[in-house]
């Protein structure tokens, strides 16, 4: 498959110079030049939905931009593949998943097909996540360099699942995660590279304030109530119901109000049956707002966020929780499960509140809203951090790292 | 022909009067006028002095002219008081006129093309435009002249005037920002405020040598390399500082270098103090610099900074405070090498924990995972021949160049102080300077808080 194209965005690579710096982005511009004549071929399993191809959909094009030739393909699959890698997503987080013998072979099979159909023409292959892991098995034919991007804690995993998959994860020249408790102990070198955000991107740009009056109007909230907003899609592993839980009983001392927003994924096909239950759960309080956001929402997303009062992110797994860094880069107070790369955004009393149960975050939305300014100062030290560590610039800078790291034994490289 | 010429001086001698009462008016025009420009241009000498070059040109394209016009003066005057009809008179009047606007044209146009050629000569690259501001500056003042000779014979001039006036106006309006930059570039080369050669800062941060001014804009090459191209009316209208000439050149330039870094797992984890003393024995130098230098990096927003990460799990995993502190006082400012670092780290856990046993371990996925840091160090653009050179590149490098200068260098790269200050010293000559920068401690303050001390330091000495 080809690159989409929607790709061909109206990002441009100067555009972000306002925000990181001139002397950061001749930095990008002069590791780009590495890449002369080198193609970077990178594969997932889909173009739209969640946070790998929201990434890939910003960086792609800012590659091309600074020269580097790389291209994104996606791998083809049918309902019955997505909902076995659902599966194999769960299992790889540590949830007890059923996965039958069929559902290895249907994995072999869509994988061969995919093996049979693509085109494999980069110079280095970069896979991320379960769904495409099996292509390195064209690597004894074409040879080239290539690297596997987990994007999920796999650190305590279905042990049959992660047998079945580590034996394609150690072919690869390396696996990258994206924080250091997210890895197992593998034959190979594995690097620590953080996903990001787009400060320009829809999501993340600067609103003026009637579109998030009109957003908020469209959706029925009051902006003279504090808001409590969980953006991420309906999965049990973001636990909306523990949010809920969480909501009521802030709500009995203070005037507030939740909004729970989220979409679902092609390669979801749990997030219908989670969405029907928190709204069962959520049924006659008029202070709780669930919100189905179609994927191309992100403007209305990015309202929600500035309008919110505290973000709260109580997941139960995480892979990185890209909805932090959006908070934190919207300079806003977070309240925020110690799961997964959470830790690494949200820094405890320094740029947000880390919690481990209901009752914790509870006792952390109350502090935060019964005291303004220390929730202010929390937010303007994580848009800091944001600002260092997770936009989008910093990842290609970290990308471009990764592939010339490939070819280097040492730990201090001369270029 | 003999009776024509006795009627003549029959009437010449009948009205003598009536032709020399003319002609002494005329020559006494002639006379006065030979005094009013000794005595005029003797004042505009007097009054303009050295002030402005131009006044050569006024005197040498006036001088003559001056006299013809007090001639053309004279003899309408003489006309005037003659026995000539009325007709006569008007046609007189305006063949005169007629004279000295043709004289004053010639006179206007001469003059302005001189002035005109020697500021543009002051302004490089204008030469090349000279002969089309020229031609456009004398067929403007033909068309005056002419129009006000077409007035004086009575031609209809009204829809001419209107035609060119609509043709200037839209003139001006197309070419506005071009007058404006040609206009700007003269105040700049008459006022002599920006030469070739200066080191300029614009108002918007910009700094760099002027390497060319020229009709519409100023050339500066900035100090990574590109050239800046600034609107002339821009210098003219904002503020900017002129540095002057370069200082002193160093005897090697410093090139600024940056260090960017990928982390890589090293597989070594450490769940209680025990196994963090016994690996940190083991691993390699890249994984303790990374560990304490990281935070100084990624959280260089923070005052105070956090500290290293050891003493940070130490406190926030193991919960041992005493020990979190003795780890965190540690001043890597005092070691010079990551060996003696390293020696010192693990010698205050061992020690600890020899006095008062723990056992007690971090939270599943909460233990020390060892990292170590894989620096790419690679060149940037920004080249410093002298300390002014190389303090307005300091304001500009990135967090990574310093990092790389100021940390990586002196500790991991084994230099015994960090670049900046090796470069003053040997390259620069300037002991006092180097001392002041290699005494600053690193580890004291945020990097732009480094960075600020140090542009503090040099802008005190360059003044």
């Amino acid at each position: 498959m080809q690159t989409p194209i929607h790709l061909q965005t109206r990002i441009r690579l100067q555009d972000y110079e306002a925000i990181v710096g001139k002397s950061s982005l001749d930095e990008l511009k002069m590791l780009a030049q590495k890449f002369e004549g080198k193609i970077i071929q990178i594969v997932n399993s889909t173009y739209i939905g969640g946070g790998v191809a929201e990434i890939l959909e910003h960086m792609v094009p800012l590659l091309n931009q600074l020269g580097v030739d790389a291209r994104w393909d996606v791998i083809n699959g049918n309902e019955e593949f997505f909902e076995v890698t659902k599966k194999f997503h769960n299992a790889l987080h540590g949830s007890s998943e059923k996965i039958s013998a069929k559902d290895l072979a249907l994995f072999s099979d869509i994988t061969q097909q995919n093996l049979d159909q693509m085109k494999f023409y980069g110079d280095i292959m970069f896979i991320h996540d379960p769904q495409p892991v099996g292509l390195i098995t064209k690597k004894k034919e074409v040879g080239k360099k290539w690297l596997w991007r987990c994007h999920i804690d796999v650190s305590a995993p279905n042990q049959k699942i992660w047998s079945f998959l580590r034996k394609f994860v150690v072919q690869y020249d390396g696996a990258v995660f994206s924080a250091p408790n997210f890895t197992r102990e593998l034959p190979i070198r594995q690097f620590l590279v953080s996903p990001s955000i787009d400060p320009l991107s829809d999501k993340n740009k600067e609103l003026d304030p009637s579109t998030i009056a009109d957003v908020l109007t469209k959706y029925g909230l009051v902006s003279d109530k504090p808001m409590i907003v969980q953006i991420s899609r309906f999965d049990r592993l973001k636990d909306p119901l523990g949010v809920i839980e969480t909501f009521k009983m802030v709500r009995k001392n203070i005037d507030c109000q939740l909004v729970l927003a989220g979409g679902t994924a092609t390669d979801d096909p749990e997030s219908a049956e989670v969405y029907s239950e928190v709204m069962k759960q959520a049924e006659g309080n008029p202070d709780i707002h669930v919100l189905l956001i179609p994927a191309e929402s992100d403007i209305e997303i990015n309202a929600l966020q500035r309008a919110a009062t505290i973000i709260i992110q109580k997941s139960l797994k995480e892979g990185f929780g890209l909805t932090i860094s959006e908070a934190l880069w919207k300079s806003k107070p977070v309240v925020a499960s110690a799961v997964g790369g959470i830790p690494l955004q949200v820094k405890n009393q320094l740029t947000g509140l880390l919690c481990y149960s209901v009752e914790g975050a509870a006792y952390d939305l109350r502090q935060l809203l019964t005291n303004p300014e220390f929730a202010g100062w929390l937010g303007r030290n994580g848009r800091e951090h944001v600002k260092q560590n997770f936009l989008i610039t910093g990842h290609l800078k970290n990308y471009m790292l990764l592939f010339l790291a490939l070819d280097y034994q040492s730990d201090v490289v001369n270029l | 022909m003999a009776s024509w010429l006795n009627n003549s001086w029959l009437w010449l001698t009948e009205n003598w009067l009536q032709v020399a009462i003319p002609l002494v008016i005329f020559l006494a025009t002639y006379v006065i006028g030979l005094w009013v420009r000794r005595v005029a241009f003797r004042a505009f000498n007097r009054w303009v002095g050295d002030k402005w070059e131009g006044s050569q040109y006024v005197v040498q394209t006036t001088r003559t002219p001056f006299i013809y016009w007090f001639l053309i003066l004279g003899a309408f005057i003489a006309v005037e008081a003659s026995v000539l009809g009325s007709t006569g008179k008007e046609l007189a009047g305006k063949i005169l006129a007629s004279l000295f606007i043709f004289s004053l044209t010639w006179v206007v146009l001469s003059l302005s093309v001189k002035i005109l050629r020697f500021y543009m000569r002051k302004i490089s690259h204008l030469q090349n435009s000279e002969v089309l501001i020229l031609n456009i500056v004398r067929v403007a003042i033909a068309v005056v002249g002419a129009l006000i000779l077409l007035d004086i014979w009575g031609a209809p001039t009204t829809p001419i005037i209107l035609l060119l006036a609509a043709a200037i106006l839209v003139a001006a309006l197309a070419f506005r920002d071009l007058f404006a930059n040609l206009y700007s570039g003269f105040q700049l080369a008459q006022g002599e405020q920006i030469k070739v050669g200066d080191f300029i800062k614009l108002e918007s941060g910009e700094s760099g040598y002027v390497t060319d001014v020229t009709w519409r804009n100023t050339r500066i090459r900035m100090l990574d390399g590109n050239l800046l191209l600034v609107p002339n009316i821009r210098l003219v209208q904002s503020t900017v500082i002129n540095y002057g000439r370069p200082l002193k050149k160093a005897s090697k330039p410093f090139r600024f270098y940056s260090r960017l870094y990928l982390k890589e797992l090293t597989g070594l984890k450490a769940s209680n103090l025990s196994e963090l003393a016994n690996v940190l024995r083991e691993v390699p130098d890249a994984v303790i610099y990374y560990h304490t230098h990281h935070f100084l990096e990624e959280h260089h927003y923070l005052t105070p900074e956090p500290a290293n990460d050891f003493a940070l799990w130490v406190g926030d995993e193991i919960g041992d405070e005493v020990l979190e502190e003795k780890l965190a006082s540690i001043d890597t400012f005092d070691y010079p090498t990551i060996s003696a670092l390293r020696s010192r780290i693990e010698g205050v856990v061992t020690d600890y924990i020899s006095k008062k046993p723990d056992e007690r371990v971090a939270r599943e996925g909460r233990e020390f995972y060892f990292i170590k840091s894989i620096s790419f160090i690679m060149p940037t653009t920004y080249v410093a021949n002298d300390l002014r050179e190389f303090v307005e590149m300091l304001r500009q490098v990135s967090l990574d160049s310093l990092s790389y200068h100021i940390f990586e260098a002196r500790l991991r790269l084994k230099k015994r102080t960090n670049d900046f200050a090796i470069w003053v010293e040997e390259c620069v000559g300037d002991q006092d300077l180097a001392d002041r920068i290699a005494n600053l401690n690193p580890y004291d303050y945020t990097l732009d808080g480094m960075r600020s001390m140090m542009i503090q330091l040099i802008e005190k000495r360059v003044k």
